[in-house]
């Protein structure tokens, strides 16, 4: 099955013989399987999965808190709780924060572990590179955050207008950590991207072509393709900006005869996919969910899969409508008005979908199931509101007022969001062996919705009464003042319902004990994840799983009998795999990637304040590589007895076997 | 159906529990459902049927989710498997089709009111709107000789029933230019100069607020505009075009004096009892200041957050033969007590007015000088 290990024998370093043990004398080879030790040099997609999860909840913790600010600041008219300056660095930070510390790598966390259970697979293509994505991810994160305590955050807001975002109009080091941070979470998105594709394109199990793929993997392929193509234009914007601010270039120098409308482009043309990437994963995640609590497969798989493609490629072809207002003339505004609209066809036959899917069905409202159906519901509103600001003379009316403000916090909190809440509690027993209760969950949700609603619902009505976005204040007698204060009791429900969803975690995980086992598949489910046991084993499955449907698990336990009805035939305890890994062959632990992803904000620290630091950090850099590259993937004191060479690795995996060969061994089972 | 002012619009969008106390919206000055003029007409015209569209398409797929998770939830004790369809065809095409025709008809109507907009009417007056951190200039050449005549700042004044082409600039950073009962939103971006135009059909002040994040002072950067009858507008013109009037009494003159000292750096006031002979330019980045010639001719200052002239005097009292009339000392000192506490700058980086440390004898001559500008 796999492209890269059948060249492999042509790529692999010979084992054993002349590699060094420890390279460059530094690392022992890291052996621990529990511990933190176990933690940071994993290179098991799950544990890295687990990982973004965690770090994106955490995030989400200081994003809200940064959003309740902005909501206190704002319950009532000319109040003073924070000053301008402080409240544009907590609203562009809540934006930073959410956007790309929260919501993109809670993304990954699914589809880290996610994806290649669902293709059947054993890890992902370059186990290592996972790693380092995800430690790069998260010491960019916190590279961010440190602005905090030197000097401020950044202040110019997401978007980072030029030239307000120039050394003259925002003097701290704010907007130097934003361009720099950003830069380096791009890479843990690229590098993510990269190893995602590969593994989807070819670690596939035999017979799960790409008609096969749940579609939550589908969305996560075009996710992953978007990020490898949007990632590359925010970063040569960021470095644009890194230099005018550091070295004194002149790209948004006005004076010097430039355009700030090319920042707006640039950061747009990155900005309006990002938005797809922010969405797919959680449209993924629903269009699993509701055909397991519906009893019935998703209606019209080709469309769904489809429709995901189309907004992929039609994503990149709408930016300039958030431009309207810029000037752009009126022939620009008309083609990106008219590309905007036909987006939402895909988007509703998405939404069409799933309520067909529900249609029919005998439907188990589980706390997922609720989630998604909240996601359909929300995220229509959102799609709605887009639609009429795709009309581009409305939209000059609308835009940069609290109605947009709306319509992306129902596209992003009452889409991505309630998709990725609703994925915790559908997939936690599969990752934690235990459920997460349902009963707080189902508060949890409720609170979730009706907080939701109160906070931004009326911001419809406040953005087309005229409240602009990111003012510090307004003032009395605009008629803002109820439906700001209704919104602020909201953002407070909001936390409210997550700090439930915290308390289910600690109250599950300490009652896990009582709770009886949720087996391998505790939903009745339809893909390959719900064929082992729960928790997930370190090497996913016994032996590659072979595919013959879409669905393939479901079509395990359900045939059809005699007269054409379909029934059970089996019941998942006896078909699923037992757990017994010890044919698996899996890439060894790596302490390499954590240090080289310590470079990153090292160089970046230097950059802002003492190049001496970015010196070392380059050396991090070129020591970790050169670590990196002489370490075998393979610990050669740790390989099994007799290993088939059926794990994926860094594509250095010796003697791969053929895989008609293997083919024969699984079809077996 | 008239929609304007209900509300109801605005809610179908929100959440239906809302619906009903949309309507409490009364008082809205920045109300963009509320359009005055020709331009805001075009957009309402558009707005009301596509939200009308969005508001059926909102109640199908909500009350249809409700209907499909009410009827099709799982009986207790029902372990039987429901049909297993994969999908049709036929139906998916359709719901592919249909929507796209729905949005086809927007789009054309969207795209023809775009162009419409997008046309200045040939007898439109000029007038360059400038915006800076963080307040709006306003320049009319008015004999059409290439060279601005007048330059005011915070009230855009216009005749009323006469549409106005705005050619929109910036001197530092985006910022917008938005009266929203006049038409929608433009950029002011620097080193482009950018057209909007509007008209208002009756006599009034529309408020706007710059509505592109433009650091510091965003929501403190307001601005009107007051439209006039036509015999108003000629006055008001023939006033702008006249110089500053020379200070009589001795308070004044001293603050012409004091004006020359603390505030000639950044602020002209040009004509013969103005300070244009030593006015030495403006340590500003955006490398202007509000031209205080005609200052109290306007209706607002500071960037529009006061009112220049109130309806009651410092008692608090209203004299109905003063009303509006009564010049707001309170603020007016207020402010050149020390500016950066009533509106967030950085005049460390010249970005703003600075706290100047007078006196308050100083700021009482100021205030009578400032007072004479008419």
């Amino acid at each position: 099955m796999a492209i890269i290990e059948r060249s492999s024998d042509i790529l692999a370093l010979p084992p054993g013989a002349g590699v060094a043990r420890a390279p460059m004398g530094v690392f022992s080879r890291p052996r621990a399987k529990t511990g933190w030790r176990s933690w940071v040099s994993t290179v098991d997609h799950k544990k890295i999965g687990i990982m973004y999860g965690a770090s994106s909840l955490f995030f989400f913790v200081i994003g809200g808190i940064e959003a309740l600010a902005i909501r206190a600041q704002l319950a009532a008219p000319g109040q003073k709780l924070l000053s301008a300056a402080l409240y544009n660095q907590v609203f562009t930070m809540h934006g930073v924060t959410m956007i790309f510390l929260v919501v993109m790598p809670m993304g990954a966390a699914f589809m880290n572990y996610l994806m290649p259970l669902q293709i059947g697979a054993r890890d992902v293509a370059f186990p290592r590179l996972n790693a380092l994505s995800f430690w790069t991810f998260i010491f960019g994160g916190i590279f961010l955050n440190t602005s905090w305590f030197l000097g401020g955050g950044a202040d110019g807001g997401w978007f980072a207008y030029a030239p307000n975002t120039g050394v003259i109009f925002s003097p701290s080091h704010g907007m130097d950590f934003y361009a720099i941070g950003l830069q380096i979470t791009g890479i843990a998105s690229l590098v993510g991207g990269v190893n995602l594709v590969v593994t989807v394109l070819n670690m596939r199990a035999p017979g799960m072509t790409m008609m096969k793929l749940p579609v939550f993997t589908w969305m996560s392929l075009v996710t992953q393709v978007l990020l490898i193509f949007a990632v590359p234009v925010i970063s040569v914007a960021l470095f644009l900006l890194t230099f005018d601010r550091l070295f004194g270039a002149n790209f948004f120098n006005v004076q010097q005869g430039a355009d700030p409308l090319l920042w707006e482009h640039l950061f747009w043309i990155f900005g309006h996919p990002e938005v797809y990437i922010l969405i797919l994963p959680a449209f993924g995640i629903v269009s699993e969910i509701i055909p397991v609590f519906s009893r019935k497969p998703i209606f019209g798989y080709p469309f769904m899969v489809f429709s995901g493609i189309a907004i992929g490629f039609m994503g990149w072809g709408v930016w300039a409508h958030h431009m309207f207002a810029s000037g752009l003339g009126p022939i620009s505004v008309a083609a990106f008005s008219v590309s905007t609209m036909f987006i939402a066809v895909p988007t509703g036959v998405k939404i069409l979908n799933w309520m067909a899917t529900l249609w029919g069905g005998k439907i188990s409202f589980t706390t997922p199931l609720l989630f998604s159906i909240g996601l359909v519901a929300m995220f229509t509103i959102g799609g709605l509101s887009g639609v009429t600001h795709a009309v581009a003379p409305a939209d000059t009316q609308q835009t940069d007022t609290y109605y947009i403000v709306a319509h992306f916090h129902y596209v992003i909190f009452g889409g991505a969001l309630f998709g990725f809440l609703g994925g915790f509690y559908f997939w936690w027993p599969k990752v934690f062996g235990y459920f997460l209760d349902d009963k707080l969950g189902k508060v949890h949700f409720w609170l979730t919705l009706v907080g939701f609603n109160l906070t931004f619902g009326p911001m419809h009505i406040l953005g087309l009464q005229g409240m602009n976005r990111r003012i510090q204040t307004y003032r009395d007698g605009y008629g803002f003042n109820f439906w700001n204060f209704v919104s602020t009791i909201g953002a407070f429900i909001i936390a409210l319902s997550v700090l439930i969803f915290f308390v289910n975690i600690a109250r599950s995980k300490r009652g896990a004990h009582l709770q009886s086992a949720p087996g391998p598949d505790p939903w009745d489910g339809r893909s390959l994840e719900w064929s082992v046991p729960s928790p997930t084993p370190e090497h996913n499955f016994d032996d590659d799983p072979v595919v013959v449907h879409f669905d393939d698990w479901w079509h395990r336990k359900y045939q059809a009998d005699e007269t054409g009805r379909v029934v059970k035939v089996h019941e998942p305890e006896e078909i699923a795999m037992i757990g017994d890994g010890s044919r698996a062959h899996l890439p060894a632990p790596s302490y390499w990637p954590i240090v080289m992803a310590t470079a990153f904000p090292l160089i970046g620290y230097g950059l802002i304040f003492n190049l001496a630091i970015s010196f070392v950090g380059g050396l991090v850099l070129l020591g970790s590589m050169v670590g990196w590259a002489l370490e075998p993937s393979d610990d050669e004191d740790q390989l099994p007895h007799g290993h088939d060479g059926n794990g994926h690795d860094d594509g250095d995996d010796d003697h791969a076997a053929p895989a008609a060969e293997r083919e024969e061994v699984t079809v077996g089972d | 159906m008239k929609l304007r002012n209900s509300g109801l619009v605005k809610a179908l969008l929100g959440v239906p529990i809302l619906l009903a106390l949309g309507a409490c919206a009364t008082d809205a000055p920045l109300d963009s459902l509320n359009p005055k003029g020709p331009e805001a007409d075009a957009i309402q015209n558009l707005v009301v049927p596509v939200f009308a569209i969005a508001a059926v398409v909102f109640v199908l797929v909500e009350f249809g989710v409700l209907f499909l998770a009410i009827k099709f939830r799982r009986r207790k004790d029902d372990d039987s498997l429901p049909v297993q369809h994969h999908g049709n065809f036929k139906l998916e095409i359709g719901w592919t089709i249909l929507p796209a025709l729905v949005l086809a008809g927007v789009g054309a109507a969207s795209v023809f009111t775009l162009f419409d907009l997008a046309d200045t009417p040939a007898d439109a007056q000029e007038v360059t709107v400038i915006g800076q951190q963080w307040w709006w200039e306003y320049r009319y050449d008015v004999d059409g000789d290439g060279e601005d005549d007048i330059i005011t700042a915070n009230d855009l004044v216009i005749p009323v029933g006469q549409p106005i082409a705005l050619t929109i600039q910036s001197r530092d950073v985006i910022h917008s230019f938005w009266i929203p009962a006049l038409n929608g939103k433009r950029d002011a971006v620097p080193g482009r100069a950018q057209p909007l135009t509007i008209e208002a059909d009756e006599p009034g002040v529309y408020r706007g607020q710059c509505s592109e994040f433009c650091g510091l002072s965003h929501s403190y950067m307001r601005m009107r505009v007051v439209a006039l009858a036509a015999a108003d507008y000629k006055t008001w013109q023939d006033n702008q075009l006249t110089g500053a009037d020379v200070p009589q009494e001795a308070l004044a003159k001293k603050g012409l004096e004091q004006f020359r000292i603390s505030c000639s750096g950044c602020h002209l006031a040009s004509g013969p009892g103005g300070d244009a002979d030593i006015y030495k330019g403006t340590a500003q980045v955006s490398g202007a200041a509000p031209n205080l010639t005609h200052f109290a001719s306007r209706g607002v200052f500071a960037g529009s957050i006061f009112d220049l002239w109130l309806d009651t005097n410092v008692n608090g009292e209203v004299d109905t033969e003063e009303i509006g009339k009564i010049f707001n000392v309170a603020d007016v000192k207020k402010w050149l007590r020390n500016p950066p506490a009533e509106k967030p700058m950085y005049p460390q980086g010249g970005r703003g007015m600075p706290n100047l440390q007078l006196t308050e004898s100083q700021i009482d001559a100021l205030v009578a000088y400032l007072r004479t500008l008419e």
